[in-house]
């Protein structure tokens, strides 16, 4: 049930760029990435700012004897897991040790995929909030397709090793919701950057972010312009993707038929590479009957919707959620902040599951980003309680394989399989208790957090010399 | 209707094992057996104990009762008792939609200093909120006012969370003010312009409380703020009415401590997100403190001290520790204070001060009745699935008052609508 992302090109290209990404070391996996080459018009642009990022070379790891939940539907009991050169190189019992490199012993331990957040601001709304920090919302137009949210984002932001120490590994950075086109999402790797380009997911597709509902209405409609209604708000998105449909068709032309280059325009490439499967289209939507319209306009222009975000209502609409292959972020309990926002029910994420389609977790939070593996056992919790027979071994998928799929990285990334890069946690005991604690975080078979070791804990910038000059923010051995 | 709800509840999803006798919501004695208790009074923590209540009260909690007949029986093997858990800083009944202005109640314009405003009058016990947090295992609820113009919100009151329209139980029960980064910018935009009208005002109030007859008659001096919001101030200074302030930034709550000391007020800080850095001083001025204990980003310059084991520190120190909700999760979720608690409990807290942190420590800094399960005290308390700060256990009994409480909210409505679609007859005439 793979949704959305169907794009046999977005998954060539996402293999041979991870590919490339780990350098030399699987070179035999990652043959034959000519043909991942796009023909006609390059619209994503996926090379203009390219992932810089590469994980420093690791020794093997082996976690032995853990409890694991795999992401793929299983619990594995007292099973060992081997990262080397970066992959997942082996699930199973009695692991060989490597001769170098580090044991994890797991028994009491449970180990997951790393956890995946599909709709996260920072960096761009970074902390310290203040005024001058505050990038996330290019407010100035209905229609901002042509910004990049990775333009934004302020690398120092304290707040991603937070977020790691909560096994965090994965997370796209989006822009606000206050536009009907917010502009191009970004997929990170949750490691230190001192460029942006240093934390990209290599090979990752762009997100484009859409908002329905209440926020462009009410910023637009405040200055009286278009959108100050739903309707309008509609027929802001039509117009857009006939203009885009129609730049898409100029270019193809003159890939086909030669003739003077047509003149680019930032704002038309965003929309065009939905319109050829290369970007995903994440939408703000929270009602049910908004989502069954923007299902409708993506029928009409003939692409696929990625995800709808915040979806506090998908519960209402899981059936057409299933059938049309969109996935479902949502909260496990946030409710009532806004009209569109006040029919939660706490099943929704068991209840779209349930439906056999495509559900998963999310934060758009700063302090919720580091509690994912609660707010997952809260949803999980909620299901059980509607009589659906939920188990851990199932429930991690939202928070791992599912938001993967929905950014399309999940051949990559989102579950503990041979193959897939080594993004991993190690939890002091079962991650669906509050009292769990993720221990060691592993990106690319790297340990980029270690609980018990403050020199495996990363500082940004901004850390350092705040509260004390000859110090950091916290002092040593302080719970961040 | 409640009634109905709470046998719906206990039916679909088997919650609660009882030999029910008589209809919950009439039951006047009502016996938990062998239950974990947490009384968090001087019995401790039974780890299988009966608990019996009769007519609103907490009549006996031992060990074993026995077979005493009562109205409603609830096998609690398994299970754990605590506490009702008391919100200690909410808008409930205040707000419906917090984006929807003509749903909220909790702020006012243009008043002097508008410590006077008391939005008692405008509670709403059939807010979708209360449902809501009650299933969530809330039972008493401090509801303040808020403001966007003036460090002085108003006052605040307390509420049970039966849904009646009698709820409020301590009217005029706290002023709200805001210091720190909010009260600066209230003030306008400096720390101690803020200080200085807090100061200034208890001085008027101060200066009216002598000369309350002249100034009445208008033989004083013009004072710079209302008769109506001096008087308020009164019981500030009397010791009677504990001023809840917020205030985050280490350096701010020293400021603060002062101003107590020199008022000889009765201060609660809420905040506190450097409350650590100066746990001895609010120990040795027992001032307690209301955490958001999630709140650990370095997200405001006053809150670059901003951890995880603030809670655990505070209490150590000896700090009388209150744990608020989530602040991203607001009113609509106070119940999640729980899950606050159990990260406190994870990052060093002990487990029965994080329980009694969400319970009995806002009983006692507010003066409300509940928070201990004690013979003689109101029957308020809560039977969980397992482990009271555990994200994956459940109220599955609520009692308020002796009385058990329906589980039933918008959530579980629109969830039991939805669950199972079937064809025909669409959804909207399902109920």
């Amino acid at each position: 049930m793979r949704p959305a992302l169907e794009s046999t090109k977005v998954v060539r290209r996402l293999l041979a760029t991870a590919c490339s990404a780990a350098m030399a070391l699987t070179l035999t996996a990652c043959g034959g990435d000519d043909e991942a080459k796009s023909k006609g018009a390059d619209f994503s642009r996926q090379d203009a700012f390219p992932s810089t990022y590469k994980a420093d070379e690791a020794g093997p790891v082996l976690i032995r004897g853990a409890t694991l939940l795999t992401g793929t539907g299983e619990q594995l009991n007292k099973t060992d897991v081997l990262l080397k050169d970066g992959k997942i190189a082996a699930v199973g019992e009695e692991l060989k040790v490597p001769k170098k490199g580090m044991v994890v012993e797991g028994a009491g331990k449970w180990v997951t995929p790393g956890i995946i957040d599909v709709h996260s601001h920072l960096g761009d709304y970074p902390a310290p909030a203040i005024e001058s920090s505050q990038d996330g919302n290019e407010m100035t137009a209905p229609n901002t397709a042509q910004v990049w949210a990775e333009h934004s984002v302020w690398t120092q932001d304290p707040q991603f090793a937070l977020a790691l120490a909560g096994g965090v590994t994965t997370l796209q950075i989006l822009p606000g919701s206050a536009n009907l086109f917010g502009g191009r999402g970004v997929t990170l790797k949750n490691v230190p950057g001192r460029s942006v380009q240093d934390m990209k997911f290599p090979g990752a597709p762009y997100g484009l972010k859409m908002a329905c509902g209440e926020n462009p209405k009410r910023v637009y409609g405040g200055k009286g312009t278009l959108p100050s209604t739903r309707m309008g708000n509609v027929a802001g998105y039509r117009q857009a993707w006939i203009s885009a449909a129609a730049y898409r068709d100029k270019w193809e032309s003159y890939h086909e038929n030669g003739g003077e280059e047509p003149e680019r325009d930032l704002q038309m490439e965003t929309l065009a590479g939905v319109l050829n499967g290369d970007i995903l289209v994440h939408n703000h939507c929270y009602r049910g009957e908004e989502m069954a319209i923007m299902m409708d306009i993506a029928k009409e222009f003939d692409f696929q919707i990625s995800t709808f975000h915040h979806a506090v209502e998908a519960y209402k609409v899981a059936d057409l959620l299933a059938e049309n292959k969109v996935c479902a972020a949502m909260w496990a309990d946030w409710w009532g902040f806004k009209h569109e926002a006040f029919d939660m029910t706490e099943a929704n994420i068991a209840i779209v599951d349930q439906a056999k389609a495509c559900a998963m977790i999310h934060s758009d939070s700063a302090i919720g980003i580091q509690h994912l593996n609660e707010e997952t056992a809260k949803a999980m919790l909620a299901g059980q309680r509607a009589g659906f027979h939920i188990e851990p071994r199932h429930a991690v998928a939202w928070m791992t394989l599912n938001p993967a799929r929905a950014l399309g990285v999940d051949e990559v990334t989102g579950s503990l399989e041979k193959g897939k890069m080594a993004d991993v946690v190690v939890w002091s005991g079962n991650p669906f208790s509050v009292y769990s604690k993720a221990e060691k975080v592993f990106i690319d078979g790297v340990l980029m957090y270690d609980r018990d070791n403050p020199e495996r804990q990363p500082h940004s910038d901004f850390e350092l010399g705040i509260l004390n000059a000859e110090g950091e923010r916290l002092p040593e051995g302080g719970q961040r | 209707m409640g009634i109905k709800q709470a046998f719906k509840i206990g039916a679909v999803a088997s919650l609660v094992s009882a030999v029910v006798a008589v209809p919950l919501a009439t039951a006047q004695t009502l016996l938990i057996k062998d239950a974990k208790v947490i009384t968090l009074g001087d019995q401790g923590t039974l780890q299988m104990g009966d608990l019996l209540v009769k007519d609103g009260r907490i009549e006996q909690v031992a060990e074993d009762l026995g077979n005493l007949n009562a109205d409603l029986v609830i096998d609690g093997r398994g299970k754990v008792v605590t506490p009702g858990i008391i919100a200690p800083s909410s808008e409930l009944g205040l707000t419906e939609i917090g984006a929807a202005a003509s749903t909220n109640d909790s702020a006012i314009e243009d008043v002097s200093i508008g410590a006077g405003f008391n939005p008692s009058v405008a509670f709403n016990p059939h807010s979708t909120l209360i449902p809501f947090n009650r299933a969530g295992g809330v039972t008493r609820a401090v509801v303040v006012p808020s403001s966007q113009e003036k460090i002085f919100a108003g006052q605040g009151f307390a509420i049970k969370l039966t849904g009646e329209f009698d709820s409020i139980i301590n009217d005029a029960l706290v002023q709200k003010v805001y210091f720190g980064e909010y009260g600066a910018e209230l003030a306008g935009g400096s720390r101690a312009r803020a200080y200085a009208q807090i100061e200034g005002a208890l001085a008027q109030a101060k200066e009216y409380a002598d000369n309350r007859d002249a100034i009445r008659r208008g033989e004083w001096r013009e004072l710079d703020y209302s008769i109506d919001d001096l008087e308020s101030l009164q019981p500030l200074l009397t010791g009677e009415q504990p001023l809840l302030i917020t205030a985050n930034r280490a350096s701010d709550i020293l400021q603060l401590l002062a101003l107590a000391e020199q008022y000889k007020l009765k201060l609660i800080v809420e905040g506190a997100a450097e409350g650590w850095m100066v746990a001895e001083q609010l120990a040795s001025a027992r001032v307690p403190v209301i955490v958001d204990v999630m709140g650990n980003s370095p997200d405001a310059f006053e809150k670059l001290g901003a951890r995880m084991d603030n809670a655990a520190l505070l209490q150590k120190a000896g700090v009388t520790v209150v744990i608020s909700g989530p602040g991203y999760a607001g009113s609509h979720n106070s119940y999640l204070s729980r899950q606050g608690a159990g990260n406190a409990v994870a990052y060093g807290l002990p487990f029965e001060e994080g329980v009694r942190a969400i319970t009995a420590n806002a009983a006692s800094v507010f003066g409300l009745e509940g928070g201990v399960l004690a013979p003689g005290g109101v029957a308020d308390l809560v039977l969980w699935s397992g482990d009271p700060l555990e994200v994956t256990s459940y109220a599955e009994l609520v009692v308020i008052d002796g009385k058990p409480q329906s589980l039933v909210n918008r959530s579980t409505r629109l969830r039991d609508r939805y669950l199972h679609p079937q064809s025909g007859t669409g959804h909207g005439y399902k109920k």
